[in-house]
């Protein structure tokens, strides 16, 4: 006789066949010491919402240890420090930069984009 | 008290933020197939003779002739912006309806001893730090007056974007100010019906007696009134209703007249609309397809027909969807003609956990979960119709929209990531 699948009924599957697997043995001494592997985008990425990354074309900004081909990570929401080093919009243009001392938003002749977190360089 | 935000010229926004050159500068955006424009900024609205949903090829001339830049449309990237901006509003809020694509009403009902005036502006100011897009806030103690708030923030330039009507003289003052064809909720019809009578503003509309409200504009109206009245009777929805028909109907790059291709495209059609019934978890009960030939051809014989068939069981099997509407395609399908467009839509959408059995149906051994399950993780990890079923053949570009000045989709593809390079400081390190 067969069983079909219909709306919720499941066919009930038989549990002693050699398909089906058995736990024998010990339970992994490991049981309650299991954590979630290392998650990047919970690492590197705080703030998600404000995140974005940005793909470096040439050796423009080698100064910074910003190579070719490099991936930024840019947090926008972050407050502009002295220092920061950061993607700035200057006549238009993109520019890689560091924030000067007593910056002000409205005093200089260029504007922020977002502050660098990160740079990605892919060593292969 | 409710707030509605929503973001300036969206579109043509979420294109300038990755375009610092284009900042300043006219920007439209063009509908699904380059048809027509469909977004502009306030400096491409400022030339006054682009007219918008007009066809790009009659007005391609006078948008070169005004250096307008235009796009085809990026929903990947307006969706992904839209997200961020109403994650953040979530941050603001703990109830936060999204009305569309680019406004959402946020509840503020509970807050006290806070200035909602500089609550508006840190909101505004904030999603404009994290994701670069400007936005108008708009806060009243009903959706109605937070709509009206909405406009009063961005067409009177001191309120910088931020309006808030808090006491009963800045009601009156707002209704005033808003002409009746301008009200939400209130159609162009009833608006000349109104002006008819001497309802010329808001103000004059909240004067008329509710009963003859209620009367000619049926409950709808009602609300308005009320609304208006300071009187919130439109409840938030925090959770979106699930739909009621899920469709898609494209439009050819090139007319088609033979079936396999068309069939081709019907099956490609089907794979995205069931795609996004097994998203929100759903099963749909009947398939309609239907053929158009181009109905602005003088040239063309015309015929259109559609057919629309019951699923055995309803459900979201792309597989079984496509059969059923392959069967309907052959029927309407006549040789002969140039086709232009085909359509599905999918209806009688029910939860995937309510569709009853039929008695007369055995499911199929096909009717594998996994195996949908591992189709759609597929298309996920590597881009839309990675794999697909094989009537949809291989001519897939042909059936997506043609997207020939999108921008990338710097959020969502590696690939695509905004691109960064200096080139005047470029020449400078390659002389050391």
């Amino acid at each position: 006789m067969e069983i079909f699948t219909s709306g919720k009924l499941t066919k009930v599957k038989s549990r002693h066949e050699p398909g089906v697997s058995k736990q024998t043995g010990f339970a992994s001494p490991a049981t309650h010491y299991l954590e979630p592997t290392i998650d990047l985008n919970q690492e590197l990425v705080v703030n998600r919402d404000a995140t974005f990354f940005v793909r470096v074309d040439g050796n423009a900004f080698k100064e910074h240890n910003i190579l070719n081909k490099d991936v930024l990570i840019i947090d926008r929401s972050l407050s502009r420090n002295f220092d920061d080093l950061a993607l700035i919009i200057q006549e238009g243009e993109f520019k890689i930069q560091r924030i000067p001392f007593g910056f002000s938003e409205e005093e200089e002749e260029f504007t922020v984009w977002g502050i660098i977190t990160y740079i990605i360089h892919y060593a292969r | 008290m409710i707030a509605l935000v929503d973001c300036n010229s969206f579109y043509a926004c979420c294109e300038q933020v990755f375009r610092p050159d284009l900042l300043g500068k006219p920007v439209v955006v063009l509908s699904n197939n380059d048809g027509c424009v469909i977004a502009a900024n306030k400096e491409a609205k400022a030339i006054t003779d682009i007219p918008m949903f007009e066809p790009v090829f009659k007005i391609k001339d006078q948008l070169i002739a005004h250096k307008v830049n235009f796009f085809s449309s990026n929903y990947t990237l307006y969706g992904e912006m839209s997200q961020r901006v109403m994650n953040i509003l979530g941050t603001f809020s703990p109830n936060v309806e999204v009305y569309s694509i680019d406004e959402a009403f946020a509840d503020f009902s509970g807050m006290k001893n806070v200035s909602l005036k500089n609550y508006g502006h840190e909101i505004k100011d904030t999603i404009f730090k994290n994701t670069g897009l400007p936005v108008g806030v708009g806060i009243a103690p009903s959706k109605g007056l937070a709509k009206l708030a909405n406009k009063m923030s961005k067409k009177i330039a001191e309120n910088n974007h931020v309006c808030v009507i808090d006491s009963e003289e800045k009601r009156i003052e707002a209704l005033k100010w808003c002409k009746i064809g301008d009200v939400w909720g209130i159609g162009r019809k009833h608006a000349e019906r109104l002006k008819n009578i001497g309802v010329f503003d808001a103000f004059q509309f909240t004067q008329l007696p509710l009963q003859w409200v209620r009367k000619e504009m049926t409950v709808v109206g009602e609300r308005t009134w009320r609304e208006l009245r300071g009187e919130p009777c439109n409840e938030f929805i925090t959770q979106p209703p699930p739909k009621k028909g899920i469709g898609t109907a494209k439009s050819f790059g090139i007319k088609l007249p033979d079936l396999e291709r068309i069939e081709e495209a019907c099956a490609y059609y089907i794979s995205e609309v069931s795609e996004v019934l097994r998203a929100q978890k759903s099963c749909a009960t009947y398939v309609q397809v239907f053929i158009i030939t181009n109905y602005h051809s003088n040239v063309d014989q015309q015929y259109s027909n559609s057919r629309t068939v019951t699923l055995e069981v309803p459900t979201n099997d792309t597989f079984k969807i496509i059969s059923a509407a392959r069967k309907a395609l052959v029927e309407i399908y006549k040789p002969g003609y140039r086709y232009k467009k085909v359509g599905v839509n999918l209806t009688g959408i029910i939860p995937q956990d309510y569709v009853q059995g039929n008695l007369f149906h055995q499911p199929s051994k096909l009717n594998n979960p996994k195996l949908i399950e591992t189709f759609d993780a597929i298309n996920r990890k590597f881009g839309k119709a990675t794999i697909s079923s094989g009537l949809v053949g291989t001519r897939i570009n042909e059936w997506e929209l043609i997207k020939k000045e999108r921008s990338p989709r710097y959020t969502t593809q590696w690939g695509e990531l905004l691109r960064v390079n200096s080139k005047s400081s470029n020449s400078k390190f390659q002389k050391c």
